[in-house]
C-alpha cells in the first residue's frame, strides 16, 4: 500500500510546515529556455526512495515512481479504469481461481536478454518468501502455497517456492489462487508484480546491492548509471532502444530530482528548473492556480481519509446511530475547502471516485446535518466526551482540530484531539488498552479495484493480518465480498462489492471524511502530462513543447 | 607545542567513545518501533517485521547492540548500514562534503562581512552609520533563518530567474557548483554576521581604549598601523574563538537551510535519521561532528598562540 509517502519528504515538509503560505502569487511569464548541444532531460520531482530500487521491496510512492519508468507492468489501466494488458499478451481465467498469463513476445531486459515466464515466477517467489523480508510479500497472500513460504511470525517456511506458480513455457505462467479472486488481473499492475532478471540475484539467492542501485528492467527507461542513495541528488534515465511499447515522441532523457521539501520543489518548478511536480504543497495551491494557469492540474486521487472507530476496543460506539450522528456533525465541505485549500474533496462513499464502483452521494450520513445529528446523538445516548487520536508527523492536526470543533459545536460534547508521535503509536496504544478513542486513518489503494476499499480495512480476516484496525466484523459483509471475489464477470462482481459497500454505509464502521485529490503542475517545457490510476506519470504521452 | 597537540588528541578518545555510547542510548530510548516506522501508516506484516528486527539486531539488549556497532567501527572500520542497507560511510562521505562546502562558504561570509562591518562601526562609534549597523544586526538576529531563507529563495532564486532568464542564484540543489552555495551560505551566515559584527565592534572599541594603543599613537605610528597591527590583532582573540565554535554549529545545525535549498547535507540527514531512528547513522554523524568540534577548538587554541605570543603551550 502506498500510504507511505517517502519518509524523507514527509519529515522535510513537516519541518518547514511552520512557513505556511510563504510562497506563491505573481504571474509567471515563462522564463528562459535552456540551450546546449545535449538534450535537456524531462525533470520530475520525487522524494528520496526509502529503499534500494527493488520492486518487491518498494511499497512507497517515491521508489515506485522510479521503478514504474524502468519496468513495464503486466497490465496498465484504460480510460474506463479497467485493466488492459501491457507486458502481457493475455490474462485469462474461467473460474477466477486458475489464471493463465501469456507474455507479449518481444520484451527484453535492458541487457538485451529476453523476458521469460521464469523471470516472473522467480521474482514472485522471492517476494513471498518470509526470510527475505520483502515489504510487498502480502500481495502474494492469495496465491496457492503462500502459507508454505510465509507461515507467519516465529514459524519456519517449509518451501521456497509457491506451488500455485507454474511455468508452462517460456511465455506462459499459470497462477493458481487459494480461493477465487475476480480482481486478480487488476492487482497485476502493481510494483510487486514486476519480474526480476536472473542477473539480479547474487550467489546467496538474494537481490544484490548492485542491482538495487541500478535495476535492470524491461520497461521504457533504463538507468544511465547506478543511483547511490544518500549521495546522488538525481536519477538519470534514457529511453531503452529496444523497448517495443509506446515511446515518447520527441525526447529520450528523463531525470528524477530528489527533494526533501515540496515547497522547495514548487519554487524550482516556478523557476523552470523542474518540469513535473506531482505533490504540490497545500500552502502553494492557491498561488499555483494563478501562477501556473492551465499547467496546474487537479484530479481525483484514489486515497481516502477517515475517522476510525475502535469497535473492538470500546463498546461505547456499538450503536451505529452514534457513528451516524458523529458523521452528520462533520462539515466536510468547509473542512476540505478551508483546511485543505481544496486539495481534498468531501467523502460521500466508501469507494473513491477515481475507482469503478463509486456512487456519488451514496453515503447519506456523510451529508452535513447538525440538527439531525444532535437529535440522533442524544437519543442514542452517545458518550459525553470524545477523544480524537492522530499522528502528529503527517500534517493531520489542522483537520482533526476542525472536526473536533464541529463535534463540540454540533453535539454539545467535550472533544479532545490527542496527538501521537507516529500512526503506529495509536495502534499500539489501542492494543495495550491505553487508548480507546476515535482515531485518524488514511487508506491508499494497493490496486485500483473497489474490493481494495472493503476487504483489507473492514474484512473479518483483516483484523489479524490486514489493516482492519477498528476490528469491525460483519458476516453478511464478508459473504458479499466473497461473492464478489468469486464472480467471473466483472460487472457481476462489482454489484456484490457495491452491496457490501451499502452495509458499510449503513453501519459506518469508520467515518469517511475526505477523498484525496492529486495536485500537480508542469513547466512550460512539457505538455500533455497525465497520471494513471496508480498516480504514476504516463511518460509516453508527454511531449516537449 | 607538538606534545601539547598529541596530549589533546589523546584526551579526545574517551570523549569520542563516550559520545557514541551516549547517542546510541539516546536514540535507543526514543519512543516507537523503527521497523514499524518504515511502513508508514500501515501495520507491517509481523513475520517480515520480525525478520528485519533480527537482521538489525533490534531484539538484542542495548549493550550488545552497542558492542556490535562499536566493534564493527573499531576493528573493521565498518560504520554499519541504515535501514535501506546503504553503508553509513557512503552516506556520510557525500553529505559531509556538501555540508563542509556550505559551512566554509558561510564562515568566509561571516568573517569578511562581520569583521568588516564591525571594524567600520567601531571606528565610527556613536555616529549615524554605527547606529545603523547596530540596528541592522539586531534585525538580522531577530528574523528566523526560515524567513530569510524562503524570502531570498523566492526573490533572488525564483523571481530573478523569471525576470532575467539567467540562473544566477540556483533555487535548490547542488547542480551549479559553488554558485549553489551562495544563497544558502548567506542565509546561514546571517546570524553569525550579526553576532560577529557586534563582537568585533565591542572588542575593538575596548582595545582601542587600551594604554598600548595610546603609546603606539604617541610613538607616531600611522593610524592604519595602529588599528591594524595593534588594535585589530589584539581584538581578534574573541572573534577567532567565536568563529571556531561556529564552524561546529554550521556543520551540524544547518537543517533548515539545507531543507529549504534542498542541499543533501549532514544536518538534513541527521534530522531524517533521528526521525527514522537509524542508530548507526545518527551515531556516525554525531561522532564526526564531535571530532570536528574538538579539532576546531584545538585549532583555535593554536591560533591564540600565534595571535598573542605571550600565550605558550607546553
Amino acid at each position: 500500500m502506498r500510504v507511505t509517502k517517502g519518509a524523507q519528504i514527509v519529515a522535510g515538509t513537516a519541518l518547514l510546515a511552520l512557513a505556511v503560505a510563504a510562497c506563491g502569487g505573481g504571474a509567471s511569464d515563462g522564463g528562459g529556455t535552456a540551450a546546449g548541444g545535449s538534450e535537456t532531460p524531462v525533470r520530475m520531482e520525487i522524494g528520496e526512495p526509502q529503499e534500494l530500487l527493488v520492486p518487491q521491496n518498494t511499497t512507497e510512492t517515491e521508489g515506485s515512481e522510479v521503478l514504474a519508468a524502468v519496468f513495464s507492468p503486466l497490465v496498465g489501466y484504460d480510460e474506463n479504469k479497467q485493466p488492459v494488458e501491457e507486458a502481457a499478451e493475455s490474462i485469462t481465467t474461467s473460474d477466477s481461481k486458475v489464471w493463465t498469463i501469456k507474455l507479449k513476445p518481444g520484451y527484453t531486459w535492458h541487457d538485451g536478454t529476453p523476458v521469460t515466464a521464469e523471470d516472473y515466477k522467480r521474482a514472485w517467489d522471492f517476494a513471498a518468501y518470509q526470510d527475505n523480508a520483502m515489504s510487498s510479500s502480502y500481495f502474494f497472500g492469495r496465491v496457492d502455497g503462500y502459507n508454505d513460504v510465509h507461515p507467519g511470525e516465529g514459524k519456519t517456511p517449509t518451501a521456497k517456492e509457491m506451488k500455485g506458480l507454474k511455468v508452462v513455457d517460456d511465455n506462459t505462467l499459470e497462477v493458481t489462487l487459494s480461493a477465487p479472486f475476480s480482481q486478480f488481473k487488476t492487482m497485476l499492475g502493481y510494483t510487486a508484480f514486476y519480474p526480476l532478471p536472473k542477473s539480479a540475484f547474487g550467489p546467496d539467492g538474494k537481490v544484490t546491492q548492485e542491482y538495487g542501485e541500478k535495476p535492470i528492467g524491461q520497461g521504457l527507461f533504463k538507468l544511465d548509471k547506478p543511483y547511490k542513495k544518500g549521495t546522488d541528488q538525481t536519477i538519470e534515465l534514457s529511453v531503452y532502444d529496444k523497448f517495443t511499447g509506446a515511446k515518447p515522441k520527441n525526447w529520450t532523457k528523463l531525470q528524477f530530482k530528489v527533494y526533501t521539501s515540496s515547497e522547495t520543489a514548487y519554487n524550482d518548478l516556478q523557476a523552470e528548473n523542474l518540469d513535473i511536480h506531482d505533490s504540490l504543497p497545500a500552502s502553494a495551491i492557491a498561488g499555483a492556480k494563478a501562477a501556473l494557469g492551465d499547467r496546474y492540474h487537479d484530479e481525483p486521487d484514489a486515497s481516502v481519509g477517515y475517522i476510525g472507530v475502535p469497535l473492538k476496543y470500546n463498546p461505547e460506539f456499538n450503536n451505529p446511530d452514534i457513528r451516524k450522528a458523529i458523521s452528520m456533525a462533520i462539515d466536510r465541505k468547509t473542512i476540505t475547502e478551508t483546511v485543505f485549500s481544496g486539495t481534498r474533496a468531501p467523502a460521500d462513499d466508501f469507494i473513491n471516485p477515481a475507482i469503478p464502483g463509486y456512487r456519488q452521494g451514496a453515503c447519506d450520513a456523510c451529508t452535513y446535518n447538525p440538527a439531525e445529528a444532535k437529535k440522533l446523538y442524544e437519543s442514542a445516548k452517545g458518550p459525553k466526551t470524545l477523544e480524537l487520536g492522530y499522528n502528529a508527523d503527517g500534517g493531520h492536526k489542522e483537520w482533526i482540530e476542525a472536526v473536533a470543533n464541529n463535534l463540540r459545536a454540533n453535539l454539545g460534547i467535550e472533544v479532545s484531539p490527542k496527538p501521537f508521535e507516529k500512526f503506529q503509536g495509536i495502534l499500539d496504544a489501542l492494543d495495550a488498552k491505553e487508548y480507546k478513542g476515535l482515531f485518524r486513518m488514511g487508506w491508499s489503494i494497493d490496486y485500483p479495484s473497489p474490493e481494495n476499499y472493503l476487504t483489507p480495512i473492514f474484512g473479518t480476516g483483516a483484523i489479524e493480518t490486514g489493516s482492519n484496525y477498528g476490528g469491525y466484523s460483519n458476516k453478511e459483509f464478508d459473504a458479499l465480498v466473497a461473492k464478489g471475489d468469486q464472480a467471473t464477470d466483472p460487472a457481476e462482481g462489482l454489484k456484490f462489492y457495491q452491496q457490501a459497500d451499502d452495509i458499510l454505509i449503513k453501519e459506518l464502521p469508520y467515518i469517511p471524511v475526505y477523498f484525496y485529490r492529486s495536485n500537480f503542475g508542469n513547466s512550460t517545457k512539457v505538455k500533455n502530462v497525465k497520471l494513471n490510476l496508480l498516480n504514476q506519470v504516463e511518460w509516453a504521452d508527454i511531449e516537449k513543447a | 607545542m607538538g606534545r601539547y597537540v598529541i596530549r589533546r588528541l589523546i584526551q579526545a578518545i574517551p570523549v569520542l567513545l563516550g559520545a557514541t555510547l551516549l547517542i546510541f542510548v539516546i536514540v535507543f530510548a526514543l519512543p516507537g518501533d523503527p521497523i514499524a516506522a518504515l511502513f508508514g501508516d500501515k501495520r507491517p506484516d509481523p513475520a517480515v517485521a520480525e525478520v528485519l528486527r533480527e537482521q538489525y539486531h533490534l531484539n538484542d539488549p542495548l549493550l550488545l547492540q552497542y558492542w556490535y556497532y562499536i566493534s564493527g567501527v573499531l576493528f573493521r572500520g565498518d560504520f554499519g548500514v541504515n535501514f535501506a542497507d546503504v553503508p553509513v560511510s557512503q552516506l556520510m562521505a557525500g553529505k559531509f562534503q556538501v555540508t563542509l562546502n556550505l559551512a566554509v562558504t558561510a564562515l568566509v561570509m561571516e568573517a569578511v562581512i562581520g569583521v568588516g562591518l564591525g571594524l567600520f562601526a567601531a571606528l565610527r562609534r556613536g555616529k549615524a552609520s554605527d547606529t545603523m549597523i547596530l540596528a541592522a544586526t539586531l534585525l538580522l538576529i531577530s528574523v528566523p533563518t526560515l524567513v530569510t531563507g524562503f524570502v531570498l529563495q523566492l526573490v533572488l532564486g525564483v523571481k530573478l530567474k523569471q525576470w532575467t532568464g539567467a540562473d544566477i542564484f540556483p533555487v535548490a540543489g547542488v547542480f551549479a557548483g559553488w554558485r549553489s552555495y551562495l544563497l544558502p551560505g548567506f542565509v546561514l551566515a546571517g546570524l553569525g554576521v550579526a553576532y560577529l559584527t557586534r563582537l568585533t565592534r565591542t572588542s575593538l572599541v575596548e582595545t582601542l581604549r587600551a594604554d598600548f594603543i595610546r603609546t603606539a599613537t604617541a610613538k607616531g605610528l600611522s593610524r592604519r598601523r595602529v588599528i591594524g597591527r595593534h588594535g585589530l590583532r589584539n581584538a581578534l582573540i574573541p572573534m577567532v574563538t567565536y568563529l571556531g565554535a561556529d564552524l561546529g554549529n554550521l556543520m551540524g545545525g544547518a537543517v533548515i537551510t539545507e531543507t529549504i535549498f534542498n542541499l543533501p547535507g549532514i544536518g538534513n540527514q541527521l534530522f531524517q535519521s533521528v526521525y527514522l531512528r537509524e542508530q548507526p547513522v545518527v551515531v556516525g554523524i554525531v561522532t564526526v561532528l564531535v571530532l570536528i568540534y574538538i579539532l576546531a577548538n584545538l585549532v583555535v587554541d593554536m591560533l591564540y598562540a600565534v595571535l598573542d605570543p605571550r600565550i605558550r603551550y607546553e
